[in-house]
């Protein structure tokens, strides 16, 4: 039984008869059990995948109808709810938490047939961007254990990248399906701001997050999201792509494209293998007939800083709810007077979380809003006026998706400023809602490399045309696990 | 510059009980020290824009019957009732 295949290669293997649903969620489950002790991908694995998967095969052979993913062996990020099933978010404040309904998400991808085989870790509530900072430990990057995955969605990519799952679904704030995508080599998907629905999602920073794919090739990317966009009524911030077919036409090439090389994404502190990389990225992309050409975004510098402070005020905001009455983590009442409690039971909290949610309280308030909250939407605000003038030039913009090669586990986490800047490129796409994909591209010494392609907003279908485009002149080595 | 008293401050509003505040307080002060650079940002007479969300976009506000009986989830109710801790000692 091959594990290695892509989604699109699983449905036809099924579709051929050549191999059975339960045959391969049962493969996929045991190669959790082989390799997640040492990867720790997993914080919890779904016992009635091997059930789910017999009941789909049953309808198939009766001939009966089944959604469009045939049973694919799918992980979620532990932020997305499932009904009935755990939803922690790395983090002791709800180890306990059972979520009472299904994320739109979910429910689309239940109608599909999708199989979810468990839910993956993250940085707690999805602040990092290593994994490290999950309260259940960090995942390990399968090209080399010492090596963190990325974050904040590592799990994600951790599962996908080492075979225990077809694609996953991650989340991305400010880089957090990008990142692991690009250090785990796998693609990454973030779409334009409101394509998907972000019910269900546990909210970080509304205001810029979305929901993406984390799939072993482009395909599976826009093939995943066929099943999740569109407009929801129970989120507001959806629009309607009028049930676009991200996949059809494809392969339509580049051929006469214009594609804007963002200067401030490879300058300073990038690593020499990544800008070498980027380069081999652009001659490809020349190659393939289109007109690469510098740009200057002079906002990209400032974008960091700004994204932290709006992220760390939309954290305090949302996570002020997390008082130990309504969700998860429980001690006894007695005792207790109620601030004292509440602040009592939010030392449960990990420090990188306690540490953004001081900061959100701190940027927004009286006497510094104008310095930091305010000047930070200014920033967000000059630099969409940038990016847009940006694309009216042109069609794409590329850059590495993280200006460095993954880093060792423990090596930044004492040093907030340099975890920062890992953020440097992946960013602007989040606070400009624009379209984003990082597509594995090199290998240095072992270590993946990705690149970043951004498009113009709801120009998600052209996007993935120039990243598979891209995809097809690369030949990767095979992950050592 | 941020001071030690202020973050001190902040972390009360925000209902976070720390034991060693030092353990937080440089590296909270390195992280919004960092934010400084926002100043050199030259976006003092720019506009904030924010998106607009029209209001025929919002969803229909009916009934919709849920099944579950959400405060069975939690640990401490009495009947409908949540219970809480004492509102003053």
């Amino acid at each position: 039984m091959n594990l290695k295949i892509s989604a699109l290669e699983y449905i036809q293997e099924i579709k051929t008869g050549n191999i059975s649903v339960e045959d391969f969620v049962a493969k996929t489950i045991e190669q959790i059990q082989n390799v997640d002790g040492k990867l720790h991908a997993f914080l919890s694995v779904n016992e009635e995948a091997i059930d789910q998967a017999r009941g789909i095969d049953k309808k198939i052979k009766s001939g009966g109808k089944v959604g469009s993913c045939f049973g694919m062996p799918i992980s979620i990020k532990d932020n997305i709810c499932i009904k009935n099933s755990k939803t922690t978010c790395a983090s002791k404040m709800l180890e306990n938490f059972i979520a009472p309904y299904d994320a739109t998400v979910i429910k689309k991808l239940k109608q599909q047939d999708a199989i979810f085989v468990g839910k993956v870790n993250m940085d707690e509530f999805a602040m990092g961007l290593s994994t490290e900072f999950s309260a259940f430990g960090p995942s390990k990057n399968p090209w080399d254990t010492d090596y963190v995955p990325g974050g904040s969605s590592g799990g994600s990519a951790v599962s996908v990248s080492a075979f225990e799952c077809v694609a996953s679904l991650g989340s991305d704030t400010g880089g957090s399906v990008r990142n692991p995508a690009s250090f785990c080599s796998t693609v990454g998907y973030k779409p334009t701001y409101g394509l998907i629905s972000r019910y269900g999602l546990i909210s970080y920073a509304n205001s810029i997050e979305q929901i993406g794919p984390l799939t072993r090739t482009v395909k599976d990317s826009a093939f995943m999201l066929n099943m999740i966009s569109g407009i929801d009524p129970n989120d507001n911030t959806t629009v309607d792509n009028k049930n676009e077919d991200y996949l059809s036409g494809i392969e339509s090439g580049i051929e006469g494209k214009r594609i804007g090389i963002i200067k401030e994404m490879i300058g300073d502190g990038i690593d020499p293998a990544v800008l070498s990389a980027t380069k081999d990225a652009i001659s490809k992309l020349e190659s393939l007939g289109a007109v690469c050409e510098e740009i200057s975004l002079d906002m990209v510098k400032y974008s960091v800083a700004a994204y932290y402070t709006i992220t760390a005020t939309e954290a305090g905001s949302n996570l002020a709810r997390y008082d130990n009455l309504r969700y998860g983590y429980d001690f006894p009442l007695e005792g207790y007077e109620f601030n004292s409690y509440i602040s009592k039971a939010r030392r449960n909290f990990g420090p990188e979380v306690t540490r953004r949610m001081i900061i959100g309280g701190f940027v927004p308030s009286a006497g510094h809003a104008g310095k930091y909250f305010l000047k930070a939407l200014k920033v967000k605000s000059k630099l969409i006026k940038e990016i847009n003038e940006a694309f009216k030039k042109f069609d794409f913009l590329v850059s590495p998706t993280v200006p460095i090669l993954p880093f060792k586990i423990g090596e930044k986490i004492d040093d907030p400023i340099s975890l920062f800047l890992v953020d440097i490129n992946t960013v602007t796409a989040n606070l400009t809602g624009k379209p984003a994909i990082s597509i594995p591209f090199a290998n240095s010494n072992g270590l993946p490399i990705g690149i970043q392609l951004m498009a113009d907003s709801m120009n998600d279908k052209s996007l993935l045309q120039a990243a598979y485009a891209l995809e097809q002149t690369v030949s990767l080595p095979e992950v050592p696990i | 510059m941020v001071t030690e008293d202020e973050i001190k401050h902040v972390s009360k509003l925000m209902r976070i009980d720390i034991d060693d505040h030092n353990e937080y307080v440089d590296k909270v002060k390195s992280m919004i020290g960092y934010f400084d650079i926002l100043d050199s940002a030259g976006v003092e007479s720019e506009e904030i824009s924010m998106p607009e969300i029209s209001i025929s976009n919002l969803r229909k506000d009916e009934y919709i019957p849920f099944d579950d009986r959400l405060i069975e989830k939690l640990n401490h109710y009495k009947g409908t009732y949540v219970r809480a801790p004492k509102m003053s000692s």
